[in-house]
């Protein structure tokens, strides 16, 4: 498992402890892809209705969240909060407005700074 | 899953000249008008829209290296550091909600004239009905900026047209072009402060994040750059040709007395109805995304951390909307007077001239700028960012001689400007 899968995996086992959390974001439904911009990794996860799906994501994403592999890892592991970076430039996002407020709104949710 | 809408270019081009054109914007032109002749004030706006085309390739530039929505602290803090980049960016937030203020005042104007209420009533009622708005999570379509924007550029350059063409039929046209020049320092004030009605041009790059890519963003800056200048050079000589009207609108709306003394009543309904939609749009999207950047900016305790706080249901910086709106009421009360909004307009045009030679300074540093970036094109880069601020200082100084002079008339001095 590369740090950015086991990242990643930090940051799902973190919001789904918080039922409440996922309970709101019923009827959500993007793909995210998460690239390290210095680095080959890439990950994606799939939610379907708010909850992250674990099989394997074959479709592209509809939002793609960028930044080095380091800064990625932090943000997922919930050591930083995504707005820094996003607001220095270091983080950059696209897809969909929606899509990005909420994920925003989970992670900030999840590590308030 | 289907793909995500994203803008085309028109819609990025409305984007881009609907965050500049503002009602307020009227104001700057009459005030270039009053200071400069006929088409010596066109030369002033073609003058600030060709710096301005420079620029639009430098944000280009910025923007493809950063495709960021945080915009201006993004690609200054990336350039010059987190610190710096920040500094450099609050005085636009400031200003922006200064104008907001300002802009408040002409809707309340537009909307008193039309219903007969206090100007103030309608004024305040604008501002809670785009809270209201905004704090659902609501926000105008490309499709609703593309019209407000449309219409409200086609109608003022109507108007520009007639008065010009009003100009003709009753020969004032040579007096109007047979002028003498002005003094060189007025002329670059008042190409200072021309640089305030391009302002928010840049705003568009925000939309790279929906836009998919920084080369439709890039096209749309440079496009906007040619239109706004078209336009507003229209809409100048249009100003310097307006006949002389016995009942002028409220000094707060030029564009109302251009309607009246060009198209009468019907001239008149339709430019207020098209500056209410276009106010209603790029106000509603600026609170909105200033919402969103005072919302980060709280969250690392440059303002109150209170502010950081987002909505669950609607997903909105809800204590940011709140505190921006009642920020906004507060200067539309301060700003009452006419001195008081002539400063603020000197000041945007400073705030906006040190923003764009800060994004050419960022634009020749790392990450920005290329491995074979010639030693001239920097060198013009570093000329133009210092010309900038030579002509922002210019700009706020003329406004304030502008203030003194006033204040001295008033007060039973004898010369004014």
């Amino acid at each position: 498992m590369s740090d950015l899968q086991a990242a990643l995996s930090v940051f799902l086992d973190a919001y789904l402890a918080r039922p409440e959390l996922v309970s709101r974001q019923r009827g959500w439904s993007p793909t995210i892809a998460l690239r390290a911009t210095d680095t080959p990794s890439v990950v994606t996860v799939r939610f379907v209705d708010g909850r992250p799906q674990v099989e394997r994501v074959e479709e592209s994403p509809t939002l793609v969240v960028s930044s080095d592999e380091r800064m990625l890892c932090d943000v997922l592991r919930l050591v930083r909060s995504p707005n820094e970076p996003y607001l220095f430039g270091e983080l950059t996002v696209q897809g969909r407005e929606a899509d990005f407020v909420r994920l925003d709104y989970i992670a900030t949710e999840l590590c308030p700074s | 899953m289907s793909a995500p809408a994203r803008p085309g270019p028109t819609a990025l081009l409305a984007t881009g000249c609907g965050t500049a054109v503002a009602s307020v914007c009227a104001l700057g032109l009459v005030q270039i008008q009053r200071s400069l002749a006929g088409p010596w004030a066109v030369a002033a706006v073609v003058a600030a829209g060709g710096a301005c085309a420079v620029l639009a390739r430098t944000f280009g530039r910025l923007n493809e290296v950063v495709p960021s929505g945080a915009g201006l602290p993004a690609y200054l803090s990336r350039a010059f550091g987190r610190r710096v980049g920040l500094r450099l960016a609050l005085p636009y937030l400031f200003l922006m909600i200064a104008l907001a203020g300002i802009e408040t005042r002409i809707v309340g104007t537009l909307l008193g004239a039309v219903l007969g209420v206090p100007a103030w009533t309608c004024g305040l009622a604008f501002l809670l009905v785009t809270w209201g708005v905004c704090r659902l999570g609501v926000r105008p379509g490309y499709r609703a900026q593309v019209v407000a924007t449309a219409a409200l550029m086609v109608l003022l350059a109507g108007a520009a047209l007639l008065a010009l063409a009003g100009a003709l039929r009753d020969g004032r046209a040579t007096d109007l072009v047979r002028v003498a020049p002005p003094p060189l320092a007025v002329f670059l004030a008042a190409v200072g402060q021309a640089f305030f009605l391009f302002m928010g041009f840049e705003l568009v790059t925000s939309h790279v994040e929906v836009a998919g890519s920084a080369r439709p963003v890039g096209v749309a800056l440079r496009r906007s750059v040619v239109v706004l200048t078209g336009f507003y050079g229209l809409l100048v000589a249009g100003f310097a040709a307006m006949p002389a009207v016995t009942s002028p609108a409220s000094w707060l709306t030029p564009q109302v007395t251009m309607a009246a003394a060009t198209g009468g009543a019907l001239g008149v309904a339709a430019v207020t109805v098209a500056c209410l939609l276009a106010s209603y749009t790029s106000f509603n999207g600026a609170l909105l995304a200033l919402s969103r950047l005072v919302q980060v900016l709280s969250s690392q305790g440059v303002f109150p951390r209170g502010l950081a706080r987002v909505d669950p249901q609607r997903l909105v910086p809800a204590r940011a909307l709140d505190a921006l709106t009642v920020l906004a009421a507060v200067a539309a009360v301060l700003l009452s007077g006419h001195a008081a909004t002539l400063v603020v307009l000197g000041a945007a045009a400073g705030a906006a001239t040190l923003m764009y030679a800060s994004a050419l300074w960022a634009r020749e540093r790392a990450p920005f700028r290329e491995a074979g970036r010639s030693r001239l094109a920097r060198l013009v880069s570093a000329t133009l960012a210092a010309a900038l601020l030579l002509l922002g200082s210019g700009a706020v100084i003329e406004a304030a001689l502008t203030v003194s002079s006033r204040a001295a008339a008033a007060s039973g001095g004898t010369h004014g400007r």
